[in-house]
């Protein structure tokens, strides 16, 4: 998370429901008060925050790029997600904040005697100055020498934290001129009256206090409250502080926080998921009809310890399509059942992060088919059989013996049922089959026999699923023999295991890229894989590994190439990618595969000619022939790498870095030594095979490097500065205990440790772009002082810069995606001036966009401000809402613009290249948590929440904007679409340099560092993004 | 007033990254490594840690890995470099009987005129490991730039888990003096991470360069180790400079770290009592900068493909009691897979169009 300067960044406490008191004594208020609220907005309260802003937003995490509305709410954010431990000791933040704003009003004291200016024009008007910030000045106040040295360190902490300009204060001190600063305070709006939130607060009735800034600080719940009503659509929050009040609305702060976004209060009802055809169902479920407003919400936040709550606002966030599954009458109440069923007691509530992730990836991504049910991949009895199995959760067990399943709902309710078993149980596996099947043909679909096995090996091998989810191509009989090539692998001599885990794995990822990169035709895409799995089958000795990495590369070289023999440059040259016939491509080309090689440079690793080449020596001496001199060399290469100068001691690293420290597997490499056998006359068949064995590391080496190098993140420093990177991967999980399962995907071990060697993976290749971009992240330095590189964001967006590629794109493609952009702002333009395409154009986009947000789209849209708007708007937003409207309306022959004109042009002359479809897949992201694929579309999903653990992915991959935006400006700018290769990384690393976010869903902060990267790359001033460039690591 | 300006001229940059001057192992035909000049900053005290000034080229014998190598250019303190090549042959014999002359540490020399030429880069630690402590520091930072007068340039930057430029480098000591006002106090500590990310930096620029690390140590938070950190800095011909109070002390695994990496730089660690108690450091790395002799030399036909060990030696029996600080060595950058590569590097952006 890119917060800002948390001194201690302490989690949100478990604030739970203090009550499920019932509100319904509250006065509900009538529909028609509703929409009065609505179109008659009293005038909003203010408040004054002493002293700067800058200061201010500086010591309470903000970042300094927020709007003056968004000060406050921020401000409640951060306070009771940082500043409380348990319910009631506040953290070094908080305190340091409210002795911050002590501070601010003692200087704001002092400038009120000057016009609200701090003056000081010689040392003694500084002494009052001084000892507020806590500072003297030495040695002799007034010398050229004078300069300000900390006197009270808590003052001085805050004078300095805070941004005050002690340089400019010290040259006049100096002798200089006269120190002036502005001390005046701003004025930022309030949700409410001041005294709505001072009231409520119980503290402030025993202290006597009425501050807004202080009832806001000791009161987590309050804070709470505020941020979440400041999400709500504006006269959503109004209607609902007019009619139930904070008072009654603090026991379900936390209800709101986590749910509340979606609420919406529209002509005097709550629109439901579902939409009108589903109220009475939502009336049923909550016990309250959604056009009572006041009396439905009430039940809704209070019902069932905020499950209700959780259920409305997981649907909300669906698809029409799904919605109308979700909300069938038949369904609604039957799967909200389903949710109560396991451990109805806890609060949906518990938690830093809402729980239950997975509720909301099977609202989002369950499979409806044409028919309006859903797909069972396998069929209902293999799910009963997959419920039932013995290394299932407890409680999964019992459910599962409890129901008898025969139909597809209720499949779904007891799915629903296991959202609420977190991280485990059948849920997961469901959605990933699900994913897994929905890609494949009709007539394709998994056999019940193979859903069986996947699910049965899921929880060792469900990372390794992606490949099977990509290339829906491969058949049922390929994934069997995947597993029994991994059972055979697993059951490899534990000398051999690391090496055979991983040099197999290097493999599959080489045809993984290259059958991604379409050099693999698709119709050979199962066979190739037949070919490159099989040679593992059987093998156990190290020269099997040998003789099986090296065959299933010979295999992936000969269907991407035609070719019979790999060579190193030639394998570099088809992962680079495939092959350019224009000047533009094939210097694109050439970059790419020089980033590559320096990669491979970086962690000096052995090349692949050589081990092949010594592999080809010691098999030619078995059959008697000589040995050439040139091979001597080449074995001599193997012993060329050095470790790394050591600064620690081999007693200090098992004191230091216990456990961590471990290169075996480089110790091992730098022993070997071949000349001695090739040179002996009188080798035995066994020890030549011996020796051939012994290249098994190196090879390894090599194929994951060249994993590693493809994927290598933007800013990357550990692939070329520690050469032990590649080397230290522990594939067999020999280095550490703990870890069940070498298939999944790789954990990062060793950071922070420094006699460790160096951070290192531990498990399979599996994920490898996000783990790598995981690694790497925090080598790129954020543009202000204050950010943090946004943790829970990066890796996402690094993935989603890095796996695409752009070799097959043409320039009426490029063209067609930033039309559609284009084209989604004219028809939102044109939507100002007409009311009735404005209905439509706000229909569609409020199935991406947050009812707050819709909420200022409609009054700016209403009010002419379209320019105002349009900077807050996704280019996903603009691209699909073209999309949509053309889909939905398509008689609607209109020209809102000259790039609409331009688009409908395009259409008509060269409709295959403004197929959906094909931009999808040009221009998407990978999904691997979402959509458990590495391959790229546009989900069109609404920005999901923050979740914790593996989830908290999600968010990440709902934003598909970046790659749509750079796609424009190459064409803005008249690049080939192949150039977008270079420009994506780089003009992504820079976008995560500016971002400068305060919360963990501050999706306006991604969109203005987008934006701020684009204007720096059109107006030239990215000196490093551009091709000229682009070679250098 | 000292300038850099012949050895900019000299110097190519990237020093073990152009793709001239190659030397390529007989034993190795896959690997190349280039190499162009190695230079090397070194410090000569006697026993009491006074700086010997006054050397000749001629004092100074240079090895690497035992070869014999011979100085192209050379620079005391702040002095411009000269080229040896025209020079004529040392008076052997003089030089013998020469005695050198022996500064204190505290020199008289004005401060703006010893440090002239050097590119400082700070670095400053503010982790939540530094929250105690971070004014007094900030404190101390603002006293050692101003004490570093007029050197050429200096580069602030400080950290926690991510690396921020405050300030890039300049002469401009107001804008530094704001960046380090300007710093915020917050979160992990990635000290090797983010001393990589500066070295790489400094390594950008020609002549002198010195990172100067102000941190108490601990590093919760990095993914590459300090050994190859180490390797970078002195690869690149930056000495390191680490300046704590004894709360790193506390911390072995830190004390070892600064005390063998600044070492193997050919800089130095320094542990106060507290920070508002580092003039002592201040004025030591102040003199180094000043004292410090540069020598350049184009390595001879090496072997060698890894890591090569620089030896410098005092010439005459003598000098044998002084004692010498400077890089242990370097790593040539090998390009195996990148060697005679087309680049697109000079390339200019492609028109539209395929």
């Amino acid at each position: 998370m890119q917060t800002i300067r948390c001194l201690t960044l302490i989690a949100l406490s478990a604030v739970t429901l203090s009550s499920s008191a019932d509100l319904a004594a509250q006065t509900p208020t009538s529909a028609t008060e509703t929409s009065s609220i609505q179109n008659g907005a009293p005038r909003p309260a203010e408040f004054t925050i002493p002293g700067p802003l800058r200061s201010f937003l500086r010591m309470a995490g903000i970042s300094q790029r927020v709007a003056p509305e968004e000060v406050l709410p921020l401000l409640s954010r951060n306070v009771f997600t940082q500043g409380y431990e348990g319910s009631t000791r506040q953290t070094e933040f908080l305190i340091l904040l409210g002795r911050y704003v002590e501070q601010a009003r003692e200087l704001s004291a002092l400038a009120a005697t000057s016009g609200m200016k701090i003056r000081v024009s010689n040392c003694d008007e500084a002494k009052p100055l001084l000892t507020i910030l806590g500072y003297r000045a030495k040695p002799n106040c007034g010398d050229s020498t004078t300069s300000l040295q900390t006197a009270d360190a808590e003052r001085a902490f805050l004078t300095t934290d805070s941004g005050f300009p002690l340089p400019e204060l010290e040259r006049t001190l100096e002798g200089g001129p006269p120190f002036e600063y502005s001390y005046t305070g701003t004025t930022v709006p309030l949700l409410s009256a001041e005294s709505d939130w001072t009231m409520a607060s119980r503290k402030n009735y025993k202290e006597n206090s009425r501050d807004l800034i202080r009832t806001v600080l000791n009161n987590p719940l309050i804070a709470r409250l505020y941020w979440a009503l400041s999400k709500l659509d504006p006269g959503t929050a109004s209607f609902m502080l007019q009619s139930l009040g904070v008072g009654k609305l603090v026991p379900y702060a936390a209800v709101l926080d986590f749910y509340g976004t979606r609420i919406l209060i529209r002509d005097g009802r709550v629109i439901v998921p579902g939409d009108v055809s589903a109220e009475s169902t939502w009336k049923d479920l909550v016990g309250a009809s959604p056009d009572n407003p006041a009396n439905f919400l009430q039940k809704l936040i209070a019902k069932d310890k905020g499950w209700a709550a959780a259920y409305f606002d997981v649907l909300s966030r669906t698809s029409r399509a799904q919605q109308a599954y979700f909300t069938d009458p038949r369904r609604l109440h039957y799967f909200y059942e389903g949710l109560r069923t396991i451990d109805p007691n806890s609060a949906a509530t518990i938690g830093s992060f809402r729980p239950a992730p997975d509720l909301l990836l099977l609202a989002a991504r369950l499979q409806i088919q044409p028919d309006g049910e859903p797909l069972i991949p396998g069929n209902i009895p293999v799910w009963k059989e997959i419920l039932q199995q013995k290394n299932n959760p407890r409680a999964v067990r019992m459910l599962g013996k409890k129901i008898n399943l025969t139909n597809p709902d209720q499949l779904i309710h007891t799915m629903i049922a296991f959202s609420r078993i977190s991280d485990s149980g059948p849920l997961p596996i469901f959605m990933a089959l699900c994913e897994l099947d929905a890609r494949r043909p009709v007539g394709h679909r998994l056999s019940p026999e193979t859903v069986r096995l996947l699910a049965s090996k899921y929880e060792d091998y469900s990372d390794q699923y992606r490949i099977f989810s990509e290339f829906p191509q491969l058949s049922d009989a390929s994934i069997r023999l995947f597993f029994d090539v991994a059972t055979n692998l697993n059951d490899t001599p534990g000398a051999v295991r690391g090496n055979a885990l991983g040099t197999f794995q290097a493999d599959v990822g080489i045809w993984q890229i290259l059958a991604r990169q379409g050099q693999i035709p698709d119709a050979q895409l199962d066979e190739s894989w037949q070919h490159m799995v099989q040679p593992f089958a059987k093998a156990r000795s190290a020269a099997e590994i040998y003789d099986a990495g090296r065959g299933s590369l010979t295999e992936i070289f000969r269907f991407a190439s035609g070719k019979p023999r790999p060579s190193q440059d030639e394998i570099i040259d088809l992962l680079a990618g495939p092959s350019q016939t224009t000047p533009a491509g094939k210097q694109m080309h050439l970059e790419v595969a020089g980033r590559l090689r320096s990669v491979l440079d970086g962690q000096r690793l052995v090349s692949l000619d050589t081990i092949l080449a010594l592999g080809d020596a010691l098999n030619e001496k078995v059959q008697g022939k000589p040995t050439p001199d040139y091979v001597f060399h080449l074995a001599g290469e193997l012993r060329e790498f050095e470790m790394p100068r050591p600064i620690f001691t081999s007693g200090e690293r098992t004191e230091w870095a216990a456990g961590i420290y471990n290169n075996h597997h480089t110790d091992q490499e730098m022993r070997t030594d071949l000349s001695k056998v090739l040179r002996s006359q009188s080798a035995s068949h066994q020890q030549l095979e011996d020796a051939r064995g012994e290249l098994t590391p190196f090879l390894r080496d090599t194929l994951v490097g060249l994993n590693y190098a493809y994927y290598e993140p933007p800013g990357a420093q550990a692939l070329h500065n520690n050469p032990l990177f590649v080397r230290s991967h522990d594939f067999a999980a020999e280095t550490i205990s703990g870890i069940k399962t070498v298939w999944q995907a790789p954990q990062l071990i060793g950071q922070g440790t420094p006699a460790g060697g160096g951070a290192h993976f531990v498990g399979s290749l599996a994920d490898l772009p996000y783990s790598l971009a995981d690694l790497e992240q925090d080598f790129i330095s954020p543009e202000s002082v204050q950010a943090l590189i946004w943790k829970e964001l990066t890796p996402g967006l690094l993935t989603s810069a890095i796996l695409p590629r752009w070799w097959d794109v043409s320039s009426d493609e490029l063209h067609a995606v930033a039309l559609y952009q284009r084209s989604g702002e004219e028809l939102l333009t044109a939507s100002a001036k007409d009311a009735q395409l404005r209905g439509k154009v706000l229909q569609i986009l409020s199935e991406r966009i947050i009812p707050q947000q819709t909420g200022q789209l409609e009054q700016a849209l209403n009010t002419g401000n379209v320019a105002d708007v349009l900077p807050h708007l996704a280019p996903a937003d603009m691209f699909y809402l073209t999309a949509e409207f053309q889909r939905r309306y398509p008689g609607v022959i209109a020209s809102w613009g000259s790039a609409s004109q331009e688009l409908q042009d395009l259409e008509r002359q060269h409709p295959d290249q403004v197929d959906l479809k094909r931009l999808s897949r040009d221009f998407g992201v990978p999904h691997p948590s979402l959509a458990q694929t590495y391959s790229s579309e546009l989900l069109n999903v609404a920005p999901m929440p923050a979740f914790s653990g593996t989830s908290s992915r999600f968010m990440a991959e709902s934003w598909d904007s970046s790659n749509l935006y750079w796609a424009r400006l190459a064409d803005e700018k008249g690049y080939s679409p192949v150039t977008l290769n270079h420009l994506v990384p780089e003009l992504t690393r820079r976008m995560v340099e500016k971002i400068f976010a305060t919360d963990f869903e501050d999706w306006p902060a991604l969109l203005r560092a987008m934006h701020e990267t684009g204007d720096d790359f059109r107006q030239g001033k990215l000196g490093s993004v551009t091709i000229t460039d682009a070679v250098q690591p | 007033m000292y300038r850099n300006a012949v050895l900019c001229m000299l110097l190519v940059p990237g020093l073990f990254y152009a793709s001239t001057g190659e030397v390529e192992p007989p034993d190795s035909p896959n690997l190349r490594v280039v190499v162009n000049m190695v230079q090397l900053n070194i410090a000569v005290t006697d026993k009491n840690g006074n700086y010997v000034t006054g050397l000749r080229p001629s004092d100074f014998t240079i090895l690497e890995d035992g070869i014999s190598e011979k100085v192209a250019t050379f620079a005391e303190g702040y002095e411009p470099a000269r080229s040896l090549d025209s020079e004529p042959a040392p008076e052997v014999a003089a030089d013998l009987h020469r005695e050198p002359s022996r500064q204190p540490s505290d020199s008289a020399k004005p401060l703006n005129a010893m440090v002239a030429g050097a590119d400082v880069f700070v670095l400053f630690d503010t982790s939540n490991y530094m929250y105690r402590g971070f004014v007094f520091a900030q404190d101390a930072i603002a006293e050692f730039v101003r004490s570093l007068g007029t050197a050429d340039k200096i580069a602030f930057y400080s950290y926690s888990r991510d690396l921020s430029r405050s300030a890039p480098l300049t002469p401009d000591r107001g804008q530094v003096l704001h960046a380090v006002r300007s710093t915020v106090a917050g979160d992990d500590a990635a000290l090797y991470n983010c001393l990589l990310l500066t070295l790489k930096d400094a390594a950008q620029y020609q002549g002198r360069k010195v990172v100067v690390v102000f941190s108490n140590g601990p590093d919760n938070s990095s993914v590459v180790p300090p050994e190859d950190v180490a390797e970078f800095a002195q690869s690149s011909g930056v000495s390191v400079y680490m300046i704590s109070t004894q709360d790193a002390r506390l911390e072995p695994v830190s004390t070892a770290v600064f005390d063998r990496m600044t070492a193997a730089t050919g800089g130095k660690a320094y542990f106060a009592k507290s920070w508002r108690d580092e003039k002592k450091a201040f004025a030591s790395i102040r003199d180094d900068l000043a004292h410090l002799y540069s020598l350049a030399y184009y390595p001879k036909s090496n072997p060698n493909s890894g890591w090569r060990a620089i030896t410098v030696k005092l010439v005459g029996d003598q000098m044998k009691k002084y004692r010498v600080r400077t890089r242990q060595g370097y790593r040539p950058q090998p390009t195996r897979f990148s060697a005679g590569e087309k680049t697109a590097s000079n390339a200019s952006i492609p028109d539209k169009g395929d």
